[in-house]
């Protein structure tokens, strides 16, 4: 059973339509969902979680969000990119009026996630490092239970060492909770590490949804000498770089040896797809 | 609901929703418009509104397991609940005024006496912003100010229509003025109207507002 299903969610903006996406989030697996900023990972989470009136369905463990709202909700643990709510109460004032919505709430869960995010109660959450404001979301999303983590770009504005820490907890999530993970991104490095499949969305369409090996094993890397050699073998995405140029090409293409090809990075195919994306919608306009 | 309602007490609500309930006590001011005490309620009402959207909370309070149209429920019937408060302060404050003050000092120049009347002008006044502050706050949760200068504005006309009856119409210069021991029955149809008015208005008012918040894109 997949732990979330999401099929043609839609939703129309004067500026911005998230047309149709689709996809779905395996059980015990880790979702990355990337694209560049106004891409609609926002909007997509905002409409799983029906924060914004999106058409669509939404299904959590098989059950439909809209018919079970109260059920699915029980299983869902939602992180909005930190913990942005209430700066001038303690952590203690929230976690007392969160709890009891939940029936499954476990207090020693809790306690034990606060000592291990070395998180202290009686903090305001104004007096809390970004990294910190993450680790309380989580130490909330995780205590009643929640089988599925729905998180909007959570490791926006950490640092480093922050990120290394956040995928670590992450990873021991699913590894000994078993929840799943859906996790809107737009630093790669973190997918890298961590995801199991990815959800690549562009101007409110998926253009991928894969397992990440997949789609590493898609595409590699040409370095061209010229743009006319690029357009020869059609290479996706073709732009300038310091030394020549650079483009995508699939990975079982057969070429000529003259052309250096290296493995694609998902940085890589990210900006070469988006070019691509680019390059036709102009041409489209024009 | 219950959750919720505990939530909105613990987290949303500014100082000045407890505070303003202490305002009552301003029906001992001598010869002063005392439905302007009522205008206070609907200023506190405004604070927590800010604080609610300073805070997050209703972002927070839809990832929450709960229906969506239960979350303005919920801010609405706390909101009722202090604005009860406010109407029994002033009514008992202003019984105890009437026992207390000799009769002479209990009328005032300035509006309706301290008595059930001032209740019921309360409740109408508090009924009115209800309808029409929460209706716009919940269309656009982010925009607290137009909806508050509206609902101001009429509240201030309003009280100004109640000083002017208090000095031009028998009715409420006479009959409806004065201690709740004279002319009681009036008063007591008097205060049964503005609270009937005030529960209808209140009830519309809700079931607008939850209306309008299912349509909110957060």
């Amino acid at each position: 059973m997949n732990a979330l299903e999401v099929r043609e969610l839609t939703k129309v903006y004067p500026e911005f339509t998230l047309d149709k996406v689709s996809f779905f989030v395996k059980q015990g697996h880790i979702s990355g969902l990337i694209g560049r900023n106004g891409a609609g990972k926002s909007t997509t989470i905002k409409g799983i979680l029906r924060l914004i009136n999106a058409e669509g369905s939404v299904a959590v463990f098989g059950k439909d969000f809209l018919k079970e709202e109260m059920v699915v909700k029980q299983m869902i643990g939602y992180v909005g990119g930190g913990f942005r709510y209430y700066p001038m109460n303690t952590l203690a004032a929230i976690r007392k009026a969160y709890a009891p919505f939940y029936p499954t709430w476990n207090q020693s869960k809790y306690e034990k996630f606060l000592s291990q995010f070395e998180l202290i109660e009686n903090k305001k959450v104004k007096e809390l490092s970004e990294g910190m404001k993450v680790k309380f979301a989580l130490a909330l999303a995780l205590s009643h239970g929640a089988k599925l983590l729905i998180m909007d770009e959570p490791t926006s504005g950490l640092d480093p060492l922050s990120r290394e820490e956040f995928c670590d907890i992450i990873l021991q999530l699913v590894r000994e909770e078993g929840v799943s993970v859906l996790f809107s991104t737009h630093i790669t490095s973190d997918l890298m590490r961590i995801a199991d499949d990815i959800i690549y969305i562009t101007q409110g369409k998926i253009l991928a949804a894969c397992p990440l090996k997949e789609l590493l094993c898609k595409y590699k890397l040409a370095h061209f000498s010229s743009l006319a050699d690029a357009s020869a073998v059609n290479a996706i995405g073709v732009k300038a770089v310091k030394e020549g140029y650079e483009g995508l090409l699939p990975r079982d293409m057969q070429i000529s040896e003259s052309i250096a090809v290296t493995d694609a990075t998902i940085d890589n195919i990210i900006v070469h797809l988006e070019k691509e994306n680019e390059e036709k919608k102009h041409v489209k306009s024009n | 609901m219950l959750n919720l309602i505990k939530k909105e007490i613990a987290l949303c609500m500014h100082p000045t929703a407890f505070i303003f309930l202490f305002f009552a006590v301003l029906v001992f001011m001598p010869n002063y418009p005392y439905e302007v005490i009522f205008f206070f309620s609907c200023l506190s009402i405004f604070f927590c509104c800010m604080m609610t959207r300073e805070n997050g909370d209703i972002a927070f309070s839809c990832a929450l397991p709960v229906k969506k149209e239960h979350i303005p429920f919920a801010k609405m019937l706390v909101v009722f609940g202090l604005q009860c408060i406010i109407l029994f302060l002033v009514g008992v404050i202003g019984a105890i005024k009437g026992a207390v003050l000799p009769a002479e000092q209990y009328v005032n120049q300035a509006g309706i006496s301290a008595n059930l009347v001032l209740v019921g002008n309360g409740a109408i006044l508090l009924g009115i912003f209800n309808l029409i502050f929460f209706p716009c706050y919940f269309k656009k949760p982010d925009k607290i100010g137009v909806p508050f200068v509206i609902g101001a504005v009429v509240i201030f006309l309003l009280i100004s229509v109640f000083i002017v009856l208090r000095w031009v119409t028998p009715l409420y210069s006479t009959t409806l003025n004065g201690l709740n021991s004279e002319n009681t029955g009036a008063k007591s149809v008097a205060l049964a109207i503005g609270i009937v008015i005030y529960a209808v208005l209140s009830a519309v008012s809700c079931k607008l507002s939850m209306k309008n918040f299912q349509r909110v894109d957060l």
